[in-house]
């Protein structure tokens, strides 16, 4: 690009100190919330009162903080499925129709084991089957990819949908086993009582956050660690290297995608022995498994940055949802706006943590390197 | 070597009244990181060969791009017979008779030769007239001793057509300067005879020739000055008949250099690896062949590898060699035959328990292949280990250690990702893995063009540690399209040609001629 008697071009870094990992971020959040502020002005809404606001209902308000935390539970078991798969190159997109079969898991399990069992087995078992559903729906998948290389992401994208149209066969098209037969109005069978978690007090937080947050640091420290981890490494830097050293690829492939799956499903079943409590077709309304991606991205697939991206993302999502309802309301459209915004910035920051910016002026090839 | 050629070879530098047919003055270029080229000043006559001769990275390629005009210079002029010229891209290059023949080919492979040759010309009619075009194809390719059918589709040509082709392209769209980037490389030693008789015949046509090498030897005889780089300098040029191979050597590394060849001196010992009656054929095989109606892989492999002894194996690169590494370390399976490693018959067992038998193996990709590019040196020295559930890089960083102080491997530190080390260094990893390592009891050794794309210094090393390796008793299977390097290390050479092994020689000059004639499908 030439402006004026300047030259501006990017040129790769050799290497990138290690400040910029943190200050690229902060500054990709704060023009992401200039940009949004000028899309509030345009709106007629104060900038900075919304922001106020805003930080109030997604992270400063107590209420705030854990209905956050209480949506980020499952948002990190999905973030945590994507960045499982796609440190491996492998594009596992469906975590949104994992998690609904893990709601569906969880569920089927709630009503049809959890009777018969106290509730120190039947929560685990509850999100155990969940976890295994979520497997199962990206079990075809993973082989189809394994065995034929076919692609990961048409197939997994494409039984989102299919996902999606069960669940609302299950709730709105059917009588069947999902569904609550003591009222006409459409919705889920609950769940036994005994496979239930109690929320924190009066919060919407739910003991599976903690459940979410040691099984982050727990795959942190086990891809590092573990044999496992070392082949998947291995096997996503170079799968010749790996066919060389006598990994065997098809496993490796088939479990990634299969826990990938399964991590996914978690969140489902934990939506189902928290807030939910049946198959509640108010979760395909959050995005959830969609979200997880992003979370995922957002991380660089560290699963312990994957926490704090999503709490930062669900605190968006929440604070955004609580504007429509102040006494200025702003539209949800604003709220996904700086979602949106917040994202392509992070992901646009990219740029400069790999770059650095080069102004040679042309008249005289003098280079200044900013 | 004709008159006119030495009278302009007298008057280089001076601005006399032939000026030269092209010049680099005061060039330099810097990438990110590094400085390509520093002051450089190279020039060539008209009826000239002047080359290029540097390590790789020593600036030589970059050079050429910038008198062909594929990059332009940041300071400093490039010069077409004494004016200073602005190349803004190879075109421009072209239009002032420049042309540069890459390393790898720029060709589409659908084409026939004519197609290719015209591509890209002006002034071609809507409707092309292929009669004329091959016509003139064939009158470029016969004045210069390029034989090539206009009408053959480039995808069938072998490594040495292709090169004509381009070359014929450049001639015919006018180039009087040729800058030709590592010709020889791909190319099997009568090739090599083809290619520096056209060269003659286009200097003797009056047009210049600016050849780039790395390879000391064959550089001598065609040359009539060689400028040797190092690290983005000029450090020396030299004028026909002044110029011998060790000398060259020292311009180009820095140092002196070890060229002499290097033998077993204790005597054989045990039969380590032995391979008996292999056939591969082409439907078990995964990878596309470009010669389909070739029936094997591999026909009737037969060999045996003693203790304390290097087995070379000289071929063309594509003829099976990549292929019969891969049957006896086990990661692909022959369709009959037997590979027995230390006593154990392996065909069948896979790679992990064909290592655990005891063979080592350094594949031709050394970063994609042997080494795991992102991960770091420490990580790459775990592959081949029995890891367990839990990874114990503690044990494996000690080893990194050690490897990087007795190597002299050039390095950050044993944290560094393999694809960061130069070849040089990364080969040293890789070796050091797979025949020094404490946890390896492996005594046979099949290595794959162990040096190709090094430099002087790095082939000397990995030579020397070959040569340790033989002394220590391991058993070496040496799979290599470098003749020189068979040559040198081997103590005896079969010839790989077509999937079938078509020659048994001694490793000694005498056998040089034989051997590549066999190479090039010559029956001797």
């Amino acid at each position: 690009m030439i402006i004026g008697k300047a030259r501006i071009q990017l040129e790769a870094r050799l290497t990138a100190p290690r400040w910029l990992v943190v200050v690229v971020p902060v500054f990709s959040v704060l023009f992401a919330l200039v940009v949004g502020g000028v899309f509030l002005l345009i709106t007629g809404h104060p900038p900075i009162r919304t922001y106020r606001d805003l930080l109030d209902n997604g992270y400063t308000s107590f209420y705030g903080i854990t209905d956050t935390l209480g949506l980020a539970t499952p948002l990190i078991c999905t973030g945590l499925a994507a960045a499982f798969a796609f440190r491996m190159n492998l594009y596992n997109i469906g975590q949104e129709g994992q998690l609904y079969l893990g709601m569906v898991g969880g569920a089927w399990a709630g009503i049809a084991l959890a009777p018969h069992l106290n509730q120190f087995i039947a929560v685990p078992v509850v999100l155990v089957t969940g976890a295994l559903f979520g497997a199962v729906w990206v079990l075809v998948p993973a082989l189809l990819r394994a065995r034929m290389g076919t692609s990961e992401i048409v197939s997994t994208l494409l039984l989102n949908y299919v996902a999606l149209n069960l669940i609302n066969y299950f709730i709105y098209g059917s009588r069947g086993f999902f569904r609550d037969p003591s009222t006409p109005f459409p919705q889920g069978r609950p769940i036994s009582e005994s496979a239930r978690f109690d929320s924190f007090g009066t919060t919407n937080t739910y003991p599976t956050l903690i459940i979410s947050i040691i099984l982050a640091v727990f795959l942190f420290w086990f891809v590092r660690r573990s044999n496992y981890g070392y082949e998947t490494s291995v096997f996503a830097d170079s799968p010749q290297t790996a066919r060389y050293a006598g990994m065997n690829s098809i496993w490796l492939t088939s479990s990634v995608l299969l826990f990938s799956g399964a991590l996914a499903g978690l969140g489902g079943a934990m939506y189902v022995v928290g807030p939910a409590g049946k198959v509640d077709p108010g979760l395909l309304q959050t995005g959830l498994g969609y979200a997880g991606i992003v979370v995922a991205a957002l991380a660089r697939y560290n699963f312990v940055a994957v926490i704090i991206t999503a709490v930062l993302f669900a605190g968006l999502r929440v604070g955004g949802s609580a504007l429509q309802a102040s006494s200025d309301p702003v539209p949800i459209a604003i709220a996904v706006v700086l979602q949106g915004a917040v994202l392509l910035f992070a992901l646009g920051g990219e740029i400069f943590r790999r770059n650095r910016v080069v102004i040679t002026r042309v008249a005289q090839n003098v280079k200044v390197s900013v | 070597m004709n008159a006119s050629s030495e009278a302009t070879q007298g008057s280089y530098r001076e601005n006399g009244a032939a000026p030269s047919a092209l010049s680099a003055q005061n060039v330099t270029k810097r990438f990110p990181g590094v400085i390509a080229n520093l002051l450089v000043n190279f020039d060539v006559a008209r009826g000239e060969v002047h080359t290029l001769l540097g390590e790789n990275g020593a600036g030589k390629s970059t050079l050429a791009s910038i008198l062909s005009g594929l990059y332009r210079p940041d300071e400093g002029s490039v010069l077409r017979n004494g004016k200073e010229v602005r190349l803004s891209s190879p075109r421009s290059g072209l239009s002032h008779g420049i042309a540069m023949v890459h390393q790898h080919f720029r060709l589409v492979d659908r084409f026939t030769v004519a197609e290719n040759v015209v591509l890209g010309s002006k002034g071609l009619s809507f409707v092309l007239q292929p009669k004329d075009i091959e016509a003139k194809v064939s009158e470029v390719s016969e004045k210069f001793g390029l034989p090539l059918d206009p009408r053959a589709v480039v995808g069938e040509l072998s490594a040495g057509q292709r090169q004509r082709v381009e070359i014929v392209k450049a001639l015919y769209h006018g180039a009087e300067v040729l800058l030709l980037d590592e010709p020889t490389a791909l190319l099997a030693p009568p090739e090599v005879v083809k290619l520096f008789e056209t060269v003659r015949a286009m200097t003797s046509a009056g047009k210049s020739v600016v050849f780039v090498s790395h390879k000391l030897g064959e550089v001598v005889d065609i040359s009539d000055r060689i400028t040797v780089m190092r690290d983005g300098k000029v450090t020396g040029s030299v004028k026909r008949g002044e110029a011998n191979a060790s000398r060259l050597a020292e311009l180009m590394v820095g140092r002196e250099i070890t060229l002499a060849p290097r033998r077993g001196t204790s005597n054989s010992g045990d039969v380590l690896l032995s391979v008996s009656q292999v056939h591969l054929s082409h439907d078990q095989s995964q990878n596309q062949s470009n010669q389909p109606n070739q029936p094997n892989i591999l026909s009737d492999i037969n060999l045996r590898v003693r203790s304390g002894e290097i087995l070379g194996i000289a071929g063309v690169s594509g003829n099976g060699q990549r292929d019969l590494a891969e049957v006896i370390s086990g990661l692909r399976q022959p369709n009959q035959g037997a590979v027995t490693v230390c006593g154990l018959p392996t065909v069948g067992l896979g790679a992990r328990a064909t290592r655990q038998a005891g063979l080592a193996y350094v594949p031709e990709d050394r970063l994609g292949t042997g080494l795991a590019p992102s991960l770091s040196i420490v990580d790459n020295l775990l592959l081949t280990r029995d890891r367990g559930f839990l990874v114990d890089r503690k044990s494996a960083l000690i080893e990194a250690q050690e490897f990087i102080t007795k190597l002299e491997i050039k390095t950050p530190g044993p944290l560094t990702p393999t694809r960061k080390l130069s070849g040089g260094n990364a080969q040293k990893v890789l070796l050091a893995r797979e025949l020094f390592s404490t946890e390896d009891l492996s005594r046979v050794l099949i290595v794959c063009s162990p040096t190709r794309g090094l430099d002087v210094g790095a082939v000397e090393s990995v030579h020397a540690l070959l040569d340790q390796a033989r002394k220590n008793g391991k058993a070496i299977l040496l799979i290599s399209e470098d003749l020189d390097e068979v040559m040198t290390l081997a103590d005896r050479v079969l010839v790989l040609y077509r999937g079938s092994i078509v020659l048994e020689a001694k490793g000694v000059a005498e056998d040089f001629e034989r051997v590549g004639r066999a190479m090039a499908g010559i029956s001797a």
